[in-house]
Parts: C-alpha cells; structure tokens; sequence
C-alpha cells in the first residue's frame, strides 16, 4: 500500500506565471487557487431543504444558500448552482443515501481563477454576458455563464471574483484574460 | 480656396500644433481637429473622386453623412479605406490619401469616365455587359461577365484594404445600464443629466470625440458653457459617458451595439490597448438623441468641390475656427440657414443668402440686416460652375410652379440646406417604419410600445432649447418606465422654424440637362431614378437596388428623402405613399477585427487539452484537431513519416503494449435511485440487470431509430453509473439526457453531470497491457483475469497513490483497459506506465493507430454512425432488446429502416491487395460508375495484420449481397476508381479471442 498520493498538477502549471505584466497599473489582480477541493451535492425536491441544512451544518456554513447564492467564506462555502444541486467548495461531502442526495467529486474538473482590482469586472464583462454591477451581483451571487463559447461559473466571493473553468479549456481561457488585462495592468500571483 | 483658418474662436487647441501627411505633403492643424477640418484650414479642396464618374469632391459636410471627401487612413498593414474625413480625429502623424484615383486626387485619369457619363446610367453594367453574347444566340453570358465584372470593379468603387494581416487586436464586451442615451447634444445631455440625477445608472455615447453636439457649433461661450456645465453634472452624478463610441445597431429587448474607437486617433497608441472594441450594452430604457441631418438638393452640378452643407460651414467655422470661404453663397428653403449666414458674415465672409421662398417675414430677414448681407427670395442656385473648385453660380427665380434662369453669382463657397433629415435609423432597426412630417418635409420617429424615447432633433425638433427640453421630457419617460414618479411635461411641438419650410428637391429648367447628384457618394443622379422608374422599377427597394442609392457607408443618410420625392413625382403621388427604405445596421461602418474581437488566430474557437496534453508533446506527439480537442495524432520516432508511424504503434499493440490519452471521450455521472430505469430507457440494449461491478457496451437511438451515440457504461453501485460517449457527441448527449430527465420523465430522481473534465483516461491495450497495467496499481492482482474479466469494472489505486478507475474493455480488440485518474493525476499517471510499457516494447499510439486498430476489427465512430444509420445497418440490431421499451424502439420498427437493401455496414478489400482507395468513395457497381452507386466507404488504413489496405463503408444489403462480387470504388472528385471486393467488417479476430483472452 502507498501512503501518499501524488502531487496534483494544475492545467495551468507551465502557461501562468506570477509577476507583473502589461501596463503600469494594477488593474487587475489574477490568481489561481489550485488544488481545488469541489463536490457536488444533488438532492431531490423533497429532499432539498433538509440535504442543503445538513451540507451547511457538516461544512460550518451558517446557512444553506438559496438559487444562485452562495454562503460561507472565501475559504469553505456552499454554492446553489441549479435549484438542486449545490457545490461545497473547499471541503469534501459527505456521504449521503441515495433516497436523498447524491454526490459527486468534481475536485479536478474545474479550474480555479480569482480575479480582483478595480477592472476586474471589466475584464469579465469583456467575455461574460452577465450584469456583474454590484445591484444585480452583490457578493455571494453565483452565475452560470459562457466566456469564449466555454460554460464557467462565476462566485462572486468576498475577496473577490472566483472563476471556475472547465480543466481542458483553461490554457484557452487564461490566455485571453491574460491578453485582455494587459492594458490595464495585470499582476499574476 | 480662400478658405482660412480666422485668428480665433473654436474649441481646437491653438496651443498644440498636429503635423500630418496628405498625399504625400506635410501639412499642420490642431489638436481638436478633425481631417477635414485641418485640410479645409490649409486651402485643401479636391479631397476624393466620385464612386464611377471619378468627378472631384471636395467635403460635403462636416459629419458621418460626408459624401464627398472619404480617403485611405494609414499606410501599409494598418491602411484603412473608405474612412471619412469629417470624422477622423486629427493626430501627430497621421497619414491620409486620397483614393479611386491615379496618379492622384488633384489629376486622375479616371476622370475620363465623366466624359462618357451619359453612357454610363443606372443599371449600364447590366445592360451592356450581362448580354454579352447575347442570349438570342443560346449562349450563356455569365462566364464573360465575370472576367468583365472583375475589370469593372477595379475600375469602379471605393479605397482598397490592405492584404496584410491585421496587425492591431480588437475586443468585445458588455456593458449595462439603466438609461442608454445616444448622443450627447442638447437633447442628450439634458435627458442623461436628468437621469443620472435620479440616482439612475446612466450610460451616455457620442459617436464624435467631443461631447456637446450642436452646443459645439454655436459661436460663444454661453454654449460651450452649457456644455461643460452639462458634462461635470453628469460625471459628479456618476454617470459613465463615451465619447468615440457609436451605437450601430438597436436590437431586441433593449440591447445596443456600440462601437467604441480606442486608439484609432493615438499617434502612438500603448499595444496593450485593442484597437476597437465591439459592445454589447443591455439597457432598461433607451433614450435616442441622435440629431439631425441637414439635406442638399439636386441641381445642376451640386458636387463640385466648394459645395457644402450650410451647418457644416457653421461647424467649421464655429468648433475649427476655420472659414469655408470669402464669397458666400447660401442657398436655402427654411430658416436654418439665417443664423448660418449671420454666422459667416460676422466673420467676415461677404454672403448672399438665396431662398427658394418667395415670402420671409421681417422677423426672419431682419437677422441679416445689420451684417451687410444679401437676401433674394424666389432664387436658388440652378447650377454650379468650377472644374476643381466652385467658382460662380447660376441662380433660378421661382415662376410659381416652375423656375426660369436668373443672374449668374461669383463665389467661392456654396452652401446648400434643403431642409433637415432626423436620423431615424436606430428606430428603423427595431422595425418602427418612420413616418412622414409634411409640415418639416422630413420623416420622424413613430410611436413605439419598446422602452426607448426619442428627443431632440431626431425627433424633428430643430430649436436648441426645445430640444434642452424634450430631453427632459425624454428623460421622465424613462424615469417613469423604470418605475420612477413621472412628471407630466409634454414634448415640444416638432419644427421651430418662424416660416414653414417649402419642399425642394430638385431645380431644373426643362431642356437644360445638367448632373444634378441626389446621392454623391455612388454617384446617383436625378435622372437616374427617372430613369430607373421609366424601367419600371417603382418599389423604393427595387430602385435601391437598380441604382446604388443610399447603399455602402452611406445608408440612405444623404440621397434618400430626395430619391424618395422624384420616385413620387414620376408617380405622381406623395412621399408616404411611395414609403422609406428600411435603415438596417450599421449605422456606420463597423470592421470585420472589431466583429471578430479576439476570437482570431489561435483563438479562433477555444482550444480543449486533455490534462496529458503537455506530457504528450514532451513525448513526441504530433497533435491533430478532434472538435475542440487536440489529440496526440502519432508519435513519430526520428526519420519517421506519419505512415510508418501509425503502422509502428499499431504493430506494437497488436503484438504488445499501447498506450493511448483517450480523456477526450465523453464521460457523465448518472446518479440517483432510477439511474437503472433511466439508462435501461435510453439504451437500445438492455441495462437493467448489469451488475454492480461491470460495463456494458451500449448503443442509443434517437427517437426516429437512427443512431444517436454509443459507448459504454459502467456501474459502480447500485444508484452510480458512469457513462462514456464518443468524443464527438460527448456535448449532445448530455444534452439529450437533460432533456429526457427535465421534459419526458421527469418523475425519475437521477441526476447526470458532466465528468468528462474530472477524469483523464488512457487506454493500455495489447496482449503485454495487464503486465503493464498490474506494475503500476498498488495492488497488482486487482486486474488478474479472475478478478477483472472481461467487461469488469473496479475502483483501484495506482503504485503512487493516486486513486484510479479501470474498466477491462476494448476498442482496439486487444486485451486491453481502460484507466481513469483525477486530471490532475494524469501526467503521473503516464510517468508510471510510460516506463514500464517502453521496458516490454510497448510505445505511445494516437488516433491514427487508433483509427486502424478499430477499422481492422470492424468497430463504428462518428464516420459510420452520421446521423443515417440504423442499428442493423451498422450490423448491431441483435443487440437491440425486443422486449422493452426505450427511446427509438418503435420508430426503428418503420418499414424503411427494415427494408433489406439498405446500405449495411462492410469491410472493403482492394481486389489487387496491392492497391489502396480513399474514404469517402462511392461504391458503384461495375456497369454503372455513376450517380449515388450501391453505397460509400467511410474509412480506410493499411492493416498492419492483413498486411493490405482495408476499408469500412456501407454497401446495399451489405456482405451477404456482394460476397464474391466486384465493386467500384469511385472517386470523381479526386479522380481515381478501383475495384474492391465486400467482405465482413470484423477482418481481425472476428470471434474476439484476443479482448476475452
């Protein structure tokens, strides 16, 4: 038996690199939060409630949110991404019966951006058709979207904008926030 | 010209001196320029030539309806044509030429077209050269035509783009606001001001690189401070306002098109900056302020350089500081061009001021009085005289209904203004038809139930303090749609003027037959509608089409009303009865870059890596496009060609070990208490009793009992189940499982998703592949043959502790598995197998190896299952259950899909083994190489095995029909037909002893 797994090797691993680039401002603040610790919780409508209770209950979320809202932390939070499914972000899920949840690893399926500065959200709206202004996306709202034809979801947490991408277009994705920061200024962490 | 620039006044900045190039000579403005306006202030007149007679033009106008002076911006790669002058900002360095002329502008030998004009009517390119041979002699003229049309558009038409590749970047981007407002006059900046005062999120745009509109064309600081007061109001109160940002287009449910022109007016623009961007704003209410623009008239050579339109003279003068001329002409049929007059002669111009009315009240004329200048009423200008530049006209006195020739008039500048046009066009393209204001000769706005508002001179309001107040009403329109306290406030009546304007389009005397242009930019005259109508092409959209008018960078902004009224005159009816072109966007020009945004290059469509993407180019991967996904190809060793290649790694599977990245096949969770019933519906074969622990191969159909997809599918638990698809319909049909779950059974709890990105897969296939695969697991015996057989299925751990899936199935028809790990497991995933496959001879193989191993053993893809195949022509029907019901199950029953003859899955053998053929032939057979033949061939290889050429295809009523017979392969487009012989599509190991072994 092994005790040890290797280590994860993120999609972006050789393509971002931390430093400054683009123009002399600092616009826009891009990091990537590897090793991504994602699941899926899905439940059924009669199951909904008590399942979002006892996910948040299990992950130290005061409360399960509702659709299209997140609660937590930057750190560990519960994501309704469709009227019955949530991602837990930041901790594994718990098993659950079948009769009233199922759940999935989706830890490697996504790749994780956090994107923060003052045009961070023009950035994003250089590709994202959302209303990200702060009346119609306060923190902790949670959107699905389309950047460059590719299916991402958006977290507006309370450090700032986190994206998760589809692992096998995240070069691609990265790529064009890259080349769309540099005018106005980009720092990689 | 004498034109000049006056020692002050305008908003240009006299401190900063602008040099710049004009065909091939340095010339000086000032910041706050524009082209034209710095050629005007350097005596420039002859600025372009005309569309097909290459007349000379000089500017026209001082706007985006200019006609007359559009030139070629830039040189080399970043050379853009067909730009007008009037709205090119004016920057250090900036280059212009003139264009649609050799050597130049000033003297073109195209010129020489002009003398043939009378030739050249509407529809003369048709006429002449499209019945050329002519059809009587039962040839068809088209052929000749095209190498005539290639002569004629080189001599006709507009600036040339350059070949290069575009060497700047665009970009895209949304945008959201409470209130939109376009344009940044009077109107507009007092309906944004009144709504951002609101608290509402207001985004303003102005098309010109300054805000203000008119404000700026009005001599004294009471309009410029109108202005600046304005534009601090709105940005104290947070509204965002874009100045080089023009909506193009007003699409549905209150989205804009902006086009916003960042660097094109930078000398020396930052290269992180993208030249334009393309916007999409999504806007609650619209407010379109978008102006007015001042008409001319046809007469007697109304396009010789010096012939403007008399607001624009007022711009130059008033915002450039630079006179238009020393002797004046004005000629008009309303009041507008008074204080245009007044204007000039203040400055210093000597003006004549002829209208076409025969009647003006004192309160009017009486403007004129103290600045020396000359009024005749009952006149206008019947022609114009000047080669390169105006140099007198001839007037026409009114008759009542007719004109008669009046008095010759020296001048140097000609200023015109038939009335006022508002730019409806925006409105146009949301489908609302403008209506016809007999009153201002003009067609407003009409009402429209959408949230969008119109104010100001788009409204045919033509006061600036009336449209200051329709702004204001505009703006308690959108407050009170956004469900602010409306104030009740009516609009101000549309017009403004003290006397009505008096309708005038053309000035003609009968007998005197002069180019009177109603459409300078495509050189469309007035009797080329005459003539277009006496053809019989009545329908304003028939005459758009038969003559150029209003087409191109144009749309309709200059020659359209005019077109419009001789159209009514020759059928003698009214305007609105002869009706409108519809505007369609563009309102201007917007570039291919700006729509492709950054969406070019590598960027095209978005590039999808396995997680061994990067581990298979260190390797020697050459990758090849599968979709969206690159996929290792082959891996050529050095020396080796793509062909020696593929048959290497298929050798080395068949005999040894292969590894294969297959992490692009689709892959989905299918979850929940009914996942059985779920699977077991959507499957043709049947699902319900796989145990836990195993993998099935399964085929779908679409409900016309065509194949949809296949795959397998593996069961974890009794509620977990992971489905693989093709790489091709990964994307549909996951799709289609959402739409069965959500629209037909809804009262199934299964929930799928998407793993295709969590899981990244190899295929170990060969008769070594359990050696290779056991010396990586953490326990080896988890793959031995009693405890994986065949189709089994287990959750593992990899030697380096990385959890893992194995599957014992096979697509290449070796013992093989397939080996599923987290993505961001994948690279150490191939660092273990790697090493311990290239110790027993085993290699890497890419879809090349993978497509031959496949063919060889008779297994479809997407080539063979394209959407027309059934299960039993791809030689699957014995799988189909016919005891339960699933999706395509009674539809594959139809009689059509049972019929015998129908093409059926094959494999096809050159008959000389020595030969090879192309996919994508037909098979005919030999008496009849023709037509739709007996049947295609969908792929083909060299088998390695066989030792020959191989193919799959579908032939009529499949190998039973043709064994022993001959067929063609043929191949018409690429030339080349051989004869093949129809065997069975299993050629390798058909009773499958290898994969079970």
């Amino acid at each position: 038996m092994v005790d040890q797994i290797p280590t994860r090797v993120s999609a972006l691993q050789g393509h971002l690199q931390a430093g400054h680039f683009g123009t002399a401002d600092t616009g826009v603040v891009i990091r990537e939060i590897r090793n991504l610790v994602l699941w899926q919780i899905a439940a059924w409508p009669d199951s909904i409630e008590s399942v979002a209770a006892g996910t948040a209950s299990d992950a130290g979320v005061e409360n399960p949110p509702g659709f299209g809202k997140a609660t937590g932390t930057e750190s560990v939070a519960m994501l309704r991404v469709e009227p019955l499914k949530f991602w837990l972000y930041g901790a594994v899920a718990n098993e659950q019966s079948a009769s009233d949840a199922v759940v999935l690893d989706l830890s490697h399926s996504r790749t994780h951006l956090r994107l923060s500065g003052p045009m961070a959200t023009t950035v994003l709206n250089s590709f994202l058709p959302l209303d990200l202004r702060e009346s119609a996306m306060p923190v902790n709202t949670v959107a699905s979207s389309a950047m460059h034809h590719v299916g991402v979801t958006l977290w507006r947490s309370p450090v700032g904008y986190e994206l998760f991408v589809p692992r096998g277009f995240a070069v691609s994705i990265w790529e064009l926030l890259y080349e769309t920061s540099l005018q106005y200024g980009l720092t990689v962490e | 010209m004498t034109a000049v620039r006056v020692e002050q006044g305008g908003v240009v900045d006299r401190q900063s001196e602008v040099s710049f190039t004009w065909d091939n000579r340095h010339y000086s403005g000032f910041a706050g320029d524009t082209l034209a306006s710095a050629l005007l202030a350097n005596g420039e007149s002859i600025i372009g030539r005309s569309f097909k007679y290459h007349r000379p033009r000089g500017i026209m106008s001082a706007g985006v309806e200019e006609s007359g002076a559009i030139v070629t911006v830039g040189v080399s790669h970043r050379r853009d044509a067909n730009v007008k002058a009037t709205t090119q900002e004016l920057f250090p360095g900036l280059i212009a030429h003139g264009q649609n002329a050799w050597p130049n502008v000033r003297h073109d030998l195209g010129a020489v077209n002009n003398l043939m004009g009378r030739f050249f009517s509407a529809g003369f390119y048709y006429k002449t050269f499209m019945g050329i041979p002519p059809f009587e002699w039962g040839r068809k003229g088209t052929g000749i035509w095209m190498q005539y049309e290639k002569l004629i558009r080189r001599a006709a038409g507009m600036g040339r783009a350059s070949r290069d590749p575009d060497p700047d970047h665009y970009e895209h981007g949304h945008l959201f606001c409470d209130v939109l407002v376009v344009g940044s006059g009077p109107a507009g900046l007092a309906a944004a001001g009144k709504c951002a005062e609101q608290g509402l999120d207001v985004l303003l745009v102005e098309q010109d690189f300054e805000f203000g509109g008119d404000y700026l064309n009005h001599g004294g600081s009471d309009s410029i401070k109108k202005r600046n007061d304005a534009v601090d109001a709105l940005q104290k109160a947070g509204a965002r306002m874009m100045q080089r940002t023009t909506a193009f287009g007003l699409y549905d449910y209150g989205v804009a098109g902006l086009l916003q022109r960042v660097t094109d007016h930078l000398p020396n623009a930052d290269p992180h900056l993208p030249r334009q961007r393309f916007l999409t704003v999504r806007a609650r209410h619209t407010i379109l302020a978008t102006g007015a623009l001042e008409r001319h008239y046809a007469f007697g050579n109304n396009d010789v350089p010096g012939i403007m339109n008399a607001h624009a003279a007022v711009c130059y003068l008033n915002r450039f500081g630079v006179l238009g001329g020393e002797r004046v002409v004005i000629t008009t049929n309303n009041d507008s061009a008074y204080a245009t007059a007044s204007n000039l002669a203040q400055a210093g111009a000597q003006v004549k001021l002829l209208d076409s009315r025969r009647q003006v009240p004192d309160s009017v004329a009486g403007l004129l009085n103290t600045r020396g200048i000359e009024l005749e009423t009952g006149t206008t200008v019947l022609n114009a005289h000047g080669r390169k530049h105006i140099k007198s006209v001839e007037t026409a006195i009114s008759g009542g209904n007719h004109w008669r020739r009046g008095m010759d008039e020296e001048c140097d500048l000609l200023l015109v203004s038939g009335g006022w046009s508002p730019v409806v066009n925006l409105l146009s393209h949301r489908g609302v038809r403008p209506v016809w204001d007999s009153n201002n000769c003009c067609f407003v706005p009409a009402e429209t139930a959408e949230p969008v508002t119109t104010a100001g001179s788009s409204l045919g309001i033509w006061g600036n303090s009336d449209c200051e107040a329709s702004g204001l009403v505009a703006a308690d329109s959108a407050i009170a749609s956004l469900g602010g306290q409306s104030v009740s406030v009516s609009m101000p009546a549309t017009g403004g003027w003290e006397t009505p304007l008096e309708p005038l389009y053309e000035v003609e005397i009968k007998g005197v037959t002069k180019k009177s242009f109603i459409d300078p930019q495509h050189d469309v005259t007035a009797d080329d509608v005459r003539l277009a109508h006496q053809e019989g092409f009545v329908s304003v959209e028939h005459l758009k089409r038969y003559t150029p008018l209003g087409m191109a960078t144009d749309q309709g902004k200059m020659g359209n009303i005019i077109g419009l009224a001789l159209m009514a005159e020759a059928l003698g009816r009214e305007i609105p009865e002869v009706g409108t072109t519809t505007f369609r966007p563009p309102y201007t020009p917007v570039s291919i870059g700006a729509l492709a945004g950054r969406a070019f290059g590598a960027h095209f469509k978005p590039l999808r890596r396995t997680p061994m993407h990067d581990w298979n180019l260190q390797h020697g991967a050459t990758m090849v496009d599968a979709g969206l996904w690159q996929r290792p190809w082959y891996f050529a060793r050095e020396g080796e060609t793509i062909t020696e290649a593929y048959i290497r790694e298929t050798e080395t599977t068949r005999t040894s070990v292969g590894l294969c990245d297959v992490t692009s096949l689709g892959k989905i969770a299918i979850q929940g208490p009914d996942a059985t019933e779920f699977i077991n519906r959507v499957y043709s074969n049947a699902f319900a009793k796989l145990p836990v622990g195993k993998a099935r191969y399964g085929i779908m159909l679409r409900d016309d009992g065509i194949v949809m997809d296949d795959g397998t599918t593996w069961r974890f638990s009794e509620t977990d189940y992971f489905m693989t698809t093709t790489t091709a319909h990964a994307a549909k049909v996951m799709v289609w499982l959402e739409e069965l779950l959500q629209m037909r059974w809804p009262e199934l709890r299964v929930h799928v998703t998407t793993v295709s990105e969590q899981w990244a897969g190899v295929a170990v296939a060969g008769p070594k592949s359990r050696d290779v695969l056991a010396a990586c697991l953490a326990e080896p015996a988890t793959v031995s043959a009693e405890a994986l057989p065949f189709m089994g299925v287990v959750e593992s751990t990899l030697a380096n502790g990385a959890p893992c899936r194995i599957a014992r199935i096979s697509f290449s028809g070796e013992m093989a598995f397939e080996v599923y790990v987290g993505s961001d497991y994948a690279n150490s995933l191939m660092d273990l197998l790697y090493p311990r496959a290239m110790q027993i001879g085993g290699c890497l193989y890419g879809t090349e190896a993978l497509g031959a191993l496949r063919i060889e053993k008779g297994h479809v893809t997407g080539a063979e299952l394209d959407g027309r195949v059934s299960i039993d022509d791809a030689g699957l029907g014995k799988m189909a259950s016919e005891t339960k019901s699933y999706i395509g199950s009674a539809l594959r029953k139809r009689p059509e899909l049972q019929r015998t003859d129908r093409p059926r899955l094959v494999g096809i053998f050159p008959k000389d083994r020595s030969e090879t053929f192309k996919a994508g032939s037909i098979l005919c057979s030999p008496d009849e190489v023709e037509g739709l033949g007996e049947g295609w061939i969908t792929a083909v290889t060299h088998s390695p095995e066989l030792g020959h050429w191989i193919g799959l295809g579908f032939v009529s009523g499949g190998h039973e029909a043709w064994q022993g017979k001959v067929l063609v392969a043929a191949d018409p487009v690429r030339r080349g037909n051989m004869y093949v012989e129809v065997v069975s599509p299993h050629m390798v190991d058909p009773t499958g002893e290898r994969m079970h072994g």
